[in-house]
């Protein structure tokens, strides 16, 4: 039981209760969805208390977030964006990152693991929707009928018109699978491969001779995957927040 | 702090330190580099979705038109030809933020010889 890497996925329920006939129990992913909000909004908040005309050390990580996300968002959509949608594309980011860093942390006073709700399909489909539904309604508040250029790219002979409308919407509609199933995949792979090879510790040592000298090796290696599901960690949440950008460009600026 | 600056004199002052600063350590805000890995699951990522939801749509007009098996052969072609687009898309943002070096050894041609 203690090896199998797929017991971290686990929803348990900490408080059950039922609204309206629906399951809608506080659990050990919404748990971990509040620590990670609360966890970016309190720091934020010691962060910037100082608000100093010259930045300490936790102001610096704070602003440079900030600076970071704004960057990318200006790259991605422009002034008009980042005057719009930068507290959403910065809360995305930020939710994500703590997120997936909370999920790296192995458990502690007796937790006996800590759960990452981004290796959740729910979770990340239900943030890649967000952005979609956004951009839709953002799309046709801000365009009106005019959001429809984005399906016909200009210069596009009429007879060829209706086929590469049809290939634009289908493009259009794969947008939030791809971009949940890849922050989804990256996390879930990366913790089951964490959890596979940190198994063969223990496996090996109680095996005994001379295999309990060769644990070594994958504990080595868990060290190594450690260090990479870090980069993932950061990397993931950093691309998620870049396609969002990219998406809500196309928003605000339909023609291509 | 006896002889302390105006704050206007202080802040471009500690402007003009901090772009000395980075102009030593090259442009900020530069996005990390994508892993070879991380690049092939977004192409794969990119060509499936768009498969799957053709074959949805495909699927959908079926159930709405009662034309088994047509619209799911089609829209898995669609979805096909979308992924390739998708797949195109992503390739050209990538040699767009990467662009290939000029000076880099050309690579030999098997076609000509």
């Amino acid at each position: 039981m203690a090896n199998d890497p797929i017991h971290q996925f686990h929803i348990e329920p900490i408080v059950e209760f039922q609204l309206a006939g629906w399951d809608a129990s506080f659990t050990n992913a919404s748990l971990a969805m509040v620590a990670g909000a609360g966890l970016a909004a309190w720091f934020f908040n010691w962060a910037m208390k100082p608000a100093a005309l010259v930045p300490g050390r936790a102001q610096v990580v704070a602003e440079g977030a900030y600076d970071f996300i704004r960057g990318m968002l200006k790259d991605g959509a422009g002034e008009e964006g980042v005057r719009k949608f930068l507290p959403f594309v910065f809360t995305l980011f930020l939710f994500i990152f703590m997120s997936n860093m909370l999920g790296m942390f192995p458990g502690f006073f007796g937790v006996h693991h800590i759960f990452t709700p981004t290796s959740q399909i729910v979770v990340t489909a239900a943030l890649a929707l967000m952005v979609f539904f956004t951009v839709i309604i953002v799309g046709f508040a801000k365009n009106g009928m005019k959001f429809f250029k984005l399906f016909a790219p200009s210069g596009v002979p009429g007879y060829i018109l209706p086929f590469v409308i049809l290939i634009e919407v289908i493009s259009f509609f794969s947008r939030p699978l791809s971009h949940a199933v890849r922050l989804w995949a990256n996390i879930l792979a990366g913790h089951i491969l964490l959890k596979v090879f940190a198994g063969f510790v223990p496996a090996l040592a109680a095996a005994g001779g001379i295999f309990a000298a060769i644990s070594i090796l994958p504990l080595a290696m868990t060290v190594a995957l450690y260090g990479l599901e870090f980069l993932v960690a950061f990397l993931q949440a950093y691309v998620f927040a870049i396609l969002t950008c990219i998406y809500l460009n196309d928003a605000l600026h339909p023609g291509h | 702090m006896a002889d302390r600056k105006p704050p206007e004199d202080a802040l471009s002052n500690l402007r003009r330190r901090v772009d000395a600063a980075r102009g030593e350590t090259g442009p900020q805000n530069t996005p990390p580099a994508m892993s070879p890995a991380a690049l092939g699951l977004r192409y794969g990522g990119e060509f499936g979705a768009a498969i799957i939801v053709g074959g949805l749509l495909g699927y959908g007009a079926d159930y709405f038109l009662n034309s088994q098996p047509w619209g799911l052969v089609i829209g898995i072609g669609l979805g096909f030809v979308a992924g390739v687009v998708n797949v195109v898309r992503v390739a050209q943002s990538y040699s767009r933020a990467n662009p290939v070096d000029p000076n880099a050894p050309s690579i030999p041609d098997d076609e000509e010889d």
